[in-house]
């Protein structure tokens, strides 16, 4: 049967000396190094990626941080602002802001001529490439919040258009200004002096963070703040939906569901509903949600329902994770005593299990929060959020944007501007989502419990 | 610390030194597994380690071909000769002398490809056959060694994974021989399988010493006393007593082995 | 009166009916808690639970089940002439809606007579005219057959309200009343109250059913809408996708295999990145790096996860899309026309999936037995052989299973390529060429501004159907390779 009587076919010839390495070893060693090094490189490849794009995010969204501000005194003008001089705010309020621009024109061309810059622009008009068109109604907004300022000097800040903040932030660059008609290389001298007089600054803009989107043509004005309403808004459903049913599901599946046809249905439904594209939710909100039930379009409630059910099996697969992690001995201690089975879940192992819940509840919300697909076909995107909501239920029911989806729309419009505060969106939503994330890994470092 | 060798069983046709472990000491992070352990191996025989559990027997064979290498925060001191080389030396390329020195593990793991390319990984990565009807050649002599070619001759392109555990192990066996070795070293290779298989790789392990130093690890004292030449005994990572298997099984010398082989310690 | 207020009735019902509950079932056993079957509170919970599920049960129905029926009977009042050419019975009742409530508005903010209202006879025009001042919406001419549908909507849905509360009302107090007749100190509450918590855990279980459901649903039944109005057969091999924006036009040309192929081929770029770099990636982590070396890339590549699409939307657009043009555009190579491309949306896409394709594979190389590296080293292979020729082989079907996984991801990616690749639909082999996606066009098709009866807008259900059996597939395949690989080591 054995064969060992073959003889050992000159083993003492082929190997020679350890010590020595021979060129077949030699040949296999650079092989494995070169190996080595391309895993070195994956890796060093795919960080390099993450530097790149947070680099790219830091570097193009601060900006969007800062405003340029032009701060001159106006003088309120009775003869054109209340030309009945009674000071009837009804009257005061029939001028619009047409009436205004005038006032804010002449206000800055007397800066300029104060600051001694010498420039062809010698009529107001021309000044109004410099100044965002928001600065009219900030102005008339005031007056008709307090009339007795007619007549005054009153010194304002206002924005400045969004090809100086541009120029400032080189944007724009004096070579591209022939093909620019809303400025001129003349305005960038007049720039130049402001800022050397101090009229001219650029600032902390805390408008970007709190404020509004704006129209197409006043970039500088545009903010994420009610969006981030409507991204908070959708964040409530989901948490008051996903949680309870996700955290129910699990309970049942891991500690009742019988082994039946019908267990088995839901657990591949949750594993393939892991899986589904976003945009086919989507789809499902717009066919379902809005079609069908005719829930109001563009609102927080619809997008908060959709993303509920994108989130729920990551929150079903991650507390059924940590209902398993309790160990069973703690269930028969609580049978033992006397305690339903039901009882039992309630009162020992879910306590046990609320840590792991929360991170993953924590983690699936922060996946909602920078989802954008399903938003814009349920009307989330291209919708302009003047006003944030005053109430819960307007917050849920009134059309709202979210912060992705503001992002979006951001990226889409043609002034390269929005693409600065797209970015600066970014860095926003990514701390939101960092917080988030820091917050599930130092729950699960503090309570984890290993058993 | 031991008995020296004295005389060696008349059993071997020639004696010889193989392998020497001077002064081994292993540590796993901070703990000391192998305390100063000094022994020779002798060639063209079977050497049994044995011992209870836990007690380093296992640990001290994975020096012998640098398996402990793969393990990161295992370290070891010490010289272990092999032929008068020093295998603990930096220039000691790992894959060369586990070339020479093969290893069969507890439990048998066929890689999952066929019962050929298994046979056939050794030499090819080793570079040992200049063509196919080389490789088919060492293949074949591998398995017959083995004492498994009769059973898979006709499914030698059947998965390995598919063979029962003591023809696996067997395979295992074959696996290790193909890459010509000198020394084999087997890691409680019976400890897997059932008393016929056991039976088998006994007698394969008998045959097999008339061509290797062959170096076993066991708890089963019967198998030590049944294939092995010389047994040496380990406890707590001490090398307690090494000797002629029939001396150590008949009169122990140290109060702890005679404890162990009559069953008050393991 | 509102459905808030009857929510509020029905609660306060609840609160009543748990107390009575708890202190029948008390003084049946003469305040002796002991006596009880199970604690007080369980005979409370028992009734609240009873008056709840019924009463707002039937309250859920009835709003679901009321603006069917009542458009229906509606809908038949209005006769097929009113139904102007390129509108549809959807949009009349649309308006009929829009109507109906503007004149409520209008009354309870006192701009129009309640009488005037509902007065069949009244002046269409000048009705809408009051409806204008007062603030409410009306887009097109409100016609007399309008008109009416509107106050018949509006004077049905009247009643049904009423109906509903009185018989939510009266199921709340007719259950409230049974349940606090049968707490009695015999009564087994624990166990009725525990079978309705049990009920809703299945109910929330079944939550993942129900949105399968409608998802099927909703895709079957609008898809089955476009056939019946664009021909199966041109959509699936049509070499065009050609909409047409006029709306209502039938000249699109609405074939689903340039978007298919541009999915695919930006896909397969995508995995082109993302897998050898993955791939290299797990096989170092896993078997080569140290602790603490894993301890910091892992973290580091799985940020990029973590990152939302939107940001690699933005990426693409803004930062790879410029990037190629100034090597591959008109300065350089002359390849690239625009920034907009396969390779700008595929490399962003790849980046994205590296972290996936990378911890994927770890798992599944991890789970390759110590054993077989064992083996290999003790016949004096070396590390990359043991991978190459031993672990690679015996981890293939898992890996490619991730694979499958990160392709069925890539399919299905929305925001990258809606940013990135472009609009055209496009046939063609050029990677620096822009082309569209079947996701790109789901959006693009059901957020402009065509009628959503139309078919172009329905083609976006029937291009959502198609992504939905690609993907569903490509993951149910993969998840069977990979359980079948663990399987094989378990």
């Amino acid at each position: 049967m054995t064969d060992a009587s073959l003889p050992n076919g000159g083993a003492k010839s082929r190997h020679g000396s350890l010590t020595s390495v021979d060129a077949r070893t030699k040949k296999r060693n650079t092989a494995e190094k070169r190996f080595r090094a391309y895993g070195v490189v994956a890796i060093a490849t795919g960080i390099l990626f993450l530097m790149v794009l947070l680099y790219a995010i830091i570097t193009s969204g601060a900006g969007a941080f800062q405003q340029t501000f032009i701060k001159v005194p106006v003088y309120l003008d009775p003869a054109k602002l209340d030309k009945k001089g009674e000071r009837n705010i009804d009257d005061i309020k029939k001028v619009s802001t047409f009436g205004y621009n005038p006032l804010i024109q002449n206000a800055v061309l007397k800066a300029v001529e104060d600051a001694g810059i010498e420039t062809p622009l010698k009529k107001s008009k021309d000044m109004k490439a410099l100044i965002s068109a928001s600065a009219a109604a900030q102005v008339r907004s005031s007056v008709i919040e307090n009339p007795a300022l007619i007549g005054q000097t009153v010194d304002f800040k206002f924005l400045a258009s969004s090809r100086v903040d541009g120029y400032l932030k080189d944007r724009v660059k004096r070579e591209d200004l022939a093909r620019d008609k809303n400025i001129d290389a003349e305005h960038l001298d007049i720039v130049d002096g402001l800022m050397e007089a101090g009229v001219l600054k650029k600032t902390f803009n805390p408008a970007f963070i709190f404020g509004a989107d704006a129209s197409e043509s006043r970039a500088e004005q545009a903010g994420i703040g009610v969006s981030m309403i409507g991204s908070f808004f959708m964040m409530l459903v989901v948490l008051f939906l996903a949680l309870p049913i996700g955290v129910a599901a699990s309970i049942y599946l891991e500690e009742f569901a019988p082994k039946n046809r019908w267990t088995d249905l839901i657990e591949v439904n949750i594993s393939n509903l892991a899986a589904v594209p976003s945009i086919v939710f989507g789809i499902l909100g717009l066919a379902v949600f809005i079609q069908f039930i005719h829930l109001p379009q563009s609102a927080p409630l619809v997008g908060g329902l959709v993303l509920t059910l994108m989130t729920l099996p990551t929150i079903i697969i991650s507390t059924r994770a940590s209902l398993k992690s309790v160990p069973p001995s703690i269930r028969d201690a609580a049978l033992g005593v006397g305690a339903s089975k039901m009882q039992s879940v309630f009162h020992h192992v879910l306590p046990l299990a609320a840590p792991g819940i929360l991170t993953g509840t924590i983690i699936g919300l922060a996946q909602a929060l920078g989802e954008t697909a399903p938003l814009l076909l349920i009307g989330m995107v291209g919708y302009i959020a003047s006003n944030a909501p005053d109430g819960i239920a307007s917050g849920l029911l009134d059309p709202n944007s979210a912060m992705p989806a503001q992002i979006y729309e951001w990226a889409k419009r043609a002034d390269p501007a929005y693409y600065e505060r797209a970015w600066g969106g970014i860095i926003i939503l990514l701390i939101f989502l960092v917080t988030m994330n820091t917050l599930a890994v130092f729950l699960r470092r503090r309570f984890e419990r290993r058993w | 610390m031991y008995d020296a060798p004295n005389t060696l069983g008349d059993t071997v046709d020639q004696t010889e030194t193989k392998i020497s472990a001077r002064n081994v000491q292993v540590f796993y992070g901070d703990n000391h597994a192998i305390k100063d352990v000094n022994v020779d191996i002798e060639n063209k025989s079977v050497t049994a380690f044995i011992g209870p559990s836990g007690c380093g027997k296992s640990t001290f064979l994975r020096c012998i071909n640098r398996m402990n290498d793969t393990i990161d925060i295992c370290r070891v001191e010490g010289d272990i000769l092999l032929d008068g080389e020093d295998i603990c030396d930096k220039k000691v390329d790992p894959v060369q002398l586990r070339a020479k020195v093969g290893m069969v593990f507890q439990k048998p793991n066929p890689f999952p490809k066929s019962i050929y390319d298994n046979v056939a990984y050794g030499p090819r990565i080793h570079g040992l056959a200049k063509n196919k009807a080389d490789l088919d050649e060492i293949v074949e002599k591998s398995l017959r060694r083995g004492a498994i070619w009769n059973e898979v001759k006709d499914r030698l392109h059947a998965p390995g994974t598919g063979l029962s555990g003591g023809q696996q192990q067997r395979l295992c066996i074959a696996r290790a021989i193909a890459t010509e070795p000198e020394v084999l070293l087997m890691d409680e290779p019976c400890s897997a399988l059932d008393p016929i298989a056991t039976a088998q790789v006994e007698e394969l392990i008998d045959e097999l010493r008339h061509q290797y130093a062959l170096v076993i690890v066991t708890h089963s004292m019967q198998q030590a006393a049944r294939v092995s030449q010389k047994t040496a005994f380990f406890h707590l990572g001490n090398l307690v007593e090494y000797g002629d298997t029939s001396q150590i099984f008949t009169n122990p010398k140290d109060e702890r082995t005679e404890s162990y082989i009559t069953g008050r310690i393991g | 009166m509102s459905v808030f207020w009857l929510c509020m009735i029905v609660l306060a019902i609840c609160v009543v009916g748990f107390l009575f509950g708890r202190t029948r079932a008390l003084s049946s056993a003469a305040g002796e808690a002991r006596q009880l079957h199970s604690l007080p509170n369980y005979y409370g919970w028992n009734v609240a639970m009873k008056v709840v599920v019924p009463a707002f049960g039937l309250m859920a129905v009835w709003l679901i089940a009321q603006p069917i029926v009542l458009e229906s009977r509606v809908a038949g009042m209005i006769p097929q002439s009113e139904i102007k050419e390129g509108s549809s019975v959807g949009l009349v009742m649309a308006e009929v809606r829009r109507a109906a409530s503007g004149l409520e508005n209008a009354v309870a903010s006192g701009a129009l007579e309640a009488g005037l209202a509902r007065d069949p006879e009244a002046d269409p025009a000048m009705i809408s005219e009051r409806l204008k001042e007062a603030g409410q919406v009306v887009t097109a001419e409100i016609t007399q057959t309008i008109l009416q549908a509107a106050q018949a909507f509006s004077a049905m849905s009247a009643t049904a309200n009423w109906v509903m509360t009185v018989l939510v009302i009266a199921i709340a107090l007719g259950a409230a009343a049974m349940a606090v007749r049968q707490s009695d100190k015999e009564y087994k509450a624990r166990n009725a109250v525990e079978q309705g918590i049990l009920a809703l855990l299945i109910a929330a279980a079944s939550v993942a059913i129900l949105t399968t459901i409608g998802i099927v649903l909703s895709l079957i039944f609008n898809t089955a809408e476009f056939f019946r109005l664009y021909p199966a057969l041109d959509f699936f091999t049509l070499l065009e996708w050609a909409p047409s924006f006029s709306g209502r036009g039938g000249t699109s040309q609405l074939g689903i295999l340039p978007l298919l192929w541009g999915t695919l081929y930006i896909s397969f770029i995508a995995l082109l990145v993302a897998v050898p770099l993955g791939l290299f990636a797990a096989i170092y982590l896993s078997e080569y790096a140290t602790p603490r070396v894993r301890g910091i890339a892992k973290p580091l590549l799985e940020i990029l996860a973590g990152i939302p699409t939107i940001v690699y939307g933005l990426f693409a657009l803004l930062t790879i899309g410029p990037m190629l043009v100034s090597v591959f555009g008109q300065d350089g190579l002359g390849w690239m026309s625009g920034g907009r491309a396969v390779m700008t949306a595929g490399i962003a896409m790849g980046i994205m999936l590296i972290p996936f394709v990378s911890s994927l594979s770890d798992d599944i190389i991890n789970a390759v037995p110590q054993a077989m590296r064992d083996g290999s080293y003790g016949l004096g292979a070396t590390q990359s052989e043991t991978i190459k020729q031993v672990i690679l082989p015996a981890a293939l079907p898992g890996i490619v299973g991730a694979i499958l996984l990160a392709a069925s991801r890539a399919i299905g990616e929305t925001m990258i390529v809606v940013m990135g690749a472009g609009a055209a639909a496009r046939l063609s082999l050029n990677p620096f060429e822009a082309m569209t996606t079947v996701t790109a066009k789901i959006v693009s098709q059901l957020t402009g501004d065509s009628d959503f009866a139309s078919p172009e807008a329905l083609v976006a259900f029937a291009l959502g159907i198609s992504l939905f059996v690609i993907t569903l597939g490509l993951n149910v395949f993969a998840l069977y390779i990979v359980r079948k690989y663990r399987e094989q080591y378990e």
